[in-house]
C-alpha cells in the first residue's frame, strides 16, 4: 500500500497564495474527490502534487510514502507513479500518440526490460476499445486537432496504459457529454483496485454518479474546510456551495 | 584568397581537361571561368557572413585512388545506382530495360566524351549560369568530379535512381561536384542523393557541389537529398531547377552536415503551369554555421512555388533560412507560399527564418509564414509529466518539429533515413 500525504501546503502563482495550509492523505484502493466553487485552488492543488514550474510551494510538504517530493522534477514524480490527467493538455504535432505512449512507458522501465511493439499494441487495442476510441486515434498526432472530449479520452488512455499508483484527474468531467462521461469513468472504473488511488478533481457532482468515491473534500479559498464520504457530494449537489459555506462562515468570493 | 593569382592554375587546368578527354567547348568553359572568378563577387546570403570562409581554396585535382571499397551494396538490387568515392566511380549500374530506353547515367566525364550534345545544351547553361558569381565561376573552372541523369522523352523511371557521393576527409583534392539531371518531356523520374565525409582530418576542406535538375514540358521530378559532409569541411552547395510549361520538381532535402555550409537551392519556374515543391530540414550544432536560401521564382503564368523548411540549432550553432519568393511581372494567376521556422535548443544557438517576398505582378496569391524560437515549456511539461527524462522530451519535440515536414515526404525510404540522420545528428 502506498500512502500520498499533504501536509500544510502553502502554494503562490507570482506571489499570489493560493493554496493556504492544505491537508490531506489518501491511500492506495481509494479515491479521493475534491470538490469546491471555482477559484478555490483546485487545479492549483494538482499542479503543485504533479511538480509544474509554474507554481511555488513557500511552505508544507508533500510526501509519497514517507520521502518529500517537493524537490524532485515532473518526471521523477511521474516516475514514481504520480500521474496527472490535465485539463488543458499541449498539441504536439509531428509525434504520434502511439509512440509518445510508448516512450512514456519506456521511461520508467529498465534498459533491458523495454516494453515489445507487440505487447505494447495488444495493451493498446485493449484499451482504446475500452473507451470506445478509433484506432485511427493512435496514428495522429499527439492531442493535435482533438475535440475536448478527444482530449480528455486521450488523457485518460494515458493514464491505464501507464497504471500509475495515484493519479489525479483534474476536471476531466468538463466539456464531456453525458456519453463521453460514462466512458472515461469506465476507464477510471477499470483502475479501480489495490495498487491505485485517484483524486477526482470537479466541480460538480455528476461524475461521482459513475465513479463514487471513497472520500469527499471539500476546497474553499485555499483550504480543505470539509472532508465526508460520498454523501457529502449528494448534500452538495442538493444544496449548493451556500449552504457549506453558510454552515462553516465562509464568505465565498465566487461570481 | 583576393590575391591568388589564378593564371597559375591555367596549366592544371588545360591538362586535367585533356586528360579526361574533354570537349574543346567544356574546355573553353573552364577557362573564361577562371578568367572571371577575380572580378566576380561572393554571392550574397542575407544575414551570412562567410567571405572568410575558405571556399575558394585551390588543392588539387586529382587525388590518389583510395584502396578498398568502402561500400558495400546489396548485389541482389538491380536499381539504377551510382556510387562515386572521391572523384573515382565505383559503382555504375543501370537496369538493361532502362539503358533500352535511352537512359543514361554515368559519370560526368564519360557522359562528356560518349554524349557530348546532351551535356553541352544543359551543362551550366540554363539553370545555373557561370558568370553569376565568384563560387558558380570557381566551379565552373575547377570541376573534377560529377554525373550526368537522362531521362529521355515519356520515359518514366519506376524506381528510385540512387547517387552516393563520399568525401575523403583527409583527401588532398578538392570536392568540386557537377550533377547535371536533364529529364525530358513528359519524362518522370525520382532521385536521392547523399554525401557523406569518411573519416576526419584535421585540416580545412573545401567543397563546391553543384545540380542542376532540368525539367522540361510536363516532366517531374522527385528530388531528394541527404547532406552530411563533414565537420572540417567548408562547403558551397547550389541545387538549381529549371522547370518548363507544366513541369513539376518536388524537392526533399535533409540538411544535416557538420561543418559551414552556404547553400542556394532555387527553382526557376520558367513554364507556364510549372510547380515546383521545397521541403526542408536542416541540424545545426557545435560551433557549425548554415546559411540557407530558398529562392523560387515565378515567371511563367499559374506558375506554383510552395517552400517548407523548419531548422533546429543546438549547442553554439547558427542557423539562418531565407526564403525568397520573387513574382517576376507578367506572371500573372502564380502562386508564392512559404513557412520557414527555426527551433533553439540552447541559449548559444543562434537561428533566422527570413521571408523575402518580390512581388512584381498583381494578379498573384503570395504568402509566407516565419518564426524563430525556443522549445515551448508547457509542451515540455506535459511530456515530462508522463515520465519522460528531459532529454527523452527534447528530442521528440525536436523530431515532432522536423517531422512535420518530413512526414510530408513522399518517399518512405528517403523518410525512414532522414529519421534514422536526425537521430545521430541529435545524439
Amino acid at each position: 500500500m502506498s500512502i500520498l500525504e499533504i501536509k500544510d501546503l502553502h502554494v503562490s502563482i507570482e506571489d499570489k497564495e493560493i493554496l493556504k495550509g492544505v491537508n490531506l492523505k489518501m491511500h492506495t484502493g481509494e479515491i479521493h474527490a475534491i470538490m469546491g466553487p471555482n477559484g478555490t485552488g483546485k487545479s492549483t492543488l494538482s499542479a503543485a502534487i504533479m511538480g509544474n514550474p509554474n507554481y511555488t510551494v513557500t511552505q508544507g510538504e508533500i510526501l509519497l510514502d514517507g520521502e518529500n517530493i517537493l524537490e524532485l522534477e515532473v518526471d521523477e514524480r511521474a516516475r514514481k507513479g504520480l500521474f496527472l490527467a490535465m485539463q488543458y493538455p499541449s498539441e504536439i504535432a509531428g509525434i504520434t500518440n502511439a509512440e509518445f505512449m510508448r516512450a512514456a512507458m519506456n521511461a520508467k522501465r529498465a534498459e533491458d526490460d523495454k516494453i515489445s511493439v507487440m505487447q505494447f499494441l495488444k495493451k493498446l487495442d485493449e484499451k482504446m476499445d475500452l473507451l470506445n476510441m478509433p484506432e485511427e486515434m493512435a496514428e495522429r498526432y499527439l492531442n493535435e486537432g482533438f475535440s475536448g472530449g478527444e482530449k480528455k479520452r486521450n488523457e485518460i488512455l494515458q493514464l491505464l496504459m501507464l497504471e500509475p499508483t495515484f493519479a489525479i484527474l483534474d476536471e476531466i468531467d468538463s466539456g464531456l457529454d453525458i456519453d463521453a462521461l460514462k466512458v472515461v469513468s469506465e476507464g477510471v472504473n477499470a483502475m479501480r483496485g489495490d495498487n491505485f488511488g485517484a483524486m477526482i478533481i470537479t466541480h460538480y457532482q455528476r461524475l461521482l454518479n459513475y465513479i463514487t468515491p471513497d472520500v469527499v473534500h471539500i476546497m474553499m479559498d485555499g483550504r480543505v474546510v470539509k472532508t465526508g464520504d460520498a454523501e457529502l457530494a449528494k448534500r452538495l449537489e442538493a444544496e449548493g456551495y451556500e449552504g457549506i459555506s453558510q454552515e462553516l462562515g465562509i464568505e465565498l468570493t465566487e461570481k | 584568397m583576393s590575391d591568388t593569382n589564378w593564371n597559375n592554375y591555367l596549366e592544371d587546368i588545360q591538362s586535367f581537361s585533356v586528360n579526361q578527354g574533354e570537349p574543346d567547348w567544356m574546355l573553353n568553359l573552364r577557362l573564361s571561368a577562371l578568367e572571371k572568378i577575380k572580378e566576380l563577387a561572393l554571392p550574397n546570403i542575407e544575414r551570412v557572413r562567410f567571405n572568410r570562409w575558405p571556399l575558394t581554396q585551390v588543392a588539387d585535382f586529382y587525388e590518389p585512388l583510395t584502396e578498398g571499397a568502402v561500400y558495400s551494396f546489396d548485389e541482389t538490387k538491380d536499381s539504377p545506382l551510382i556510387v562515386q568515392n572521391g572523384q573515382t566511380t565505383v559503382i555504375e549500374q543501370l537496369p538493361m530495360s532502362l539503358i533500352e530506353q535511352g537512359v543514361i547515367l554515368t559519370d560526368i566525364f564519360t557522359a562528356l566524351q560518349e554524349h557530348p550534345q546532351l551535356v553541352k545544351k544543359a551543362y551550366m547553361q540554363l539553370a545555373v549560369k557561370y558568370d553569376e558569381d565568384r563560387l558558380t565561376a570557381f566551379h565552373a573552372a575547377f570541376m573534377n568530379s560529377g554525373i550526368f541523369l537522362y531521362v529521355p522523352k515519356n520515359v518514366v523511371i519506376e524506381e528510385p535512381v540512387e547517387a552516393l557521393f563520399f568525401h575523403q576527409a583527409n583527401s588532398e583534392a578538392n570536392f568540386v561536384k557537377h550533377v547535371l539531371i536533364v529529364a525530358e518531356e513528359n519524362s518522370q523520374v525520382t532521385y536521392l542523393e547523399r554525401y557523406q565525409t569518411l573519416g576526419t582530418s584535421q585540416t580545412k576542406q573545401t567543397a563546391n557541389i553543384m545540380v542542376e535538375v532540368i525539367a522540361k514540358n510536363n516532366a517531374t521530378v522527385k528530388f531528394s537529398a541527404i547532406d552530411q559532409l563533414g565537420e572540417n569541411v567548408y562547403t558551397y552547395m547550389n541545387r538549381r531547377g529549371h522547370l518548363l510549361k507544366d513541369a513539376t520538381i518536388n524537392w526533399a532535402l535533409g540538411v544535416m552536415n557538420d561543418g559551414n555550409v552556404v547553400a542556394d537551392f532555387d527553382s526557376d519556374l520558367i513554364g507556364e503551369g510549372s510547380h515546383a515543391e521545397l521541403k526542408a530540414v536542416a541540424i545545426s550544432s557545435g560551433k557549425q554555421t548554415q546559411g540557407i536560401d530558398t529562392r523560387v521564382t515565378n515567371y511563367g503564368r499559374h506558375s506554383v512555388g510552395h517552400i517548407i523548411q523548419h531548422g533546429v540549432i543546438r549547442e553554439k550553432g547558427t542557423l539562418t533560412f531565407n526564403g525568397i519568393g520573387h513574382i517576376i511581372k507578367g506572371a500573372k494567376g502564380s502562386d508564392a507560399q512559404q513557412e520557414s521556422r527555426v527551433l533553439m535548443l540552447s541559449d548559444k544557438a543562434r537561428g533566422d527564418a527570413n521571408p523575402i517576398l518580390l512581388i512584381d505582378e498583381n494578379d498573384v496569391t503570395a504568402g509566407h509564414a516565419a518564426s524563430a524560437g525556443r522549445v515551448d515549456p508547457d509542451e515540455m511539461y506535459y511530456l515530462m509529466s508522463r515520465g519522460l527524462h528531459k532529454a527523452e522530451a527534447e528530442r521528440l519535440v525536436i523530431r515532432g518539429f522536423l517531422g512535420s515536414v518530413i512526414g510530408a515526404i513522399p518517399l518512405k525510404e528517403v523518410r525512414t533515413e532522414l529519421t534514422e540522420v536526425i537521430e545521430r545528428k541529435l545524439n
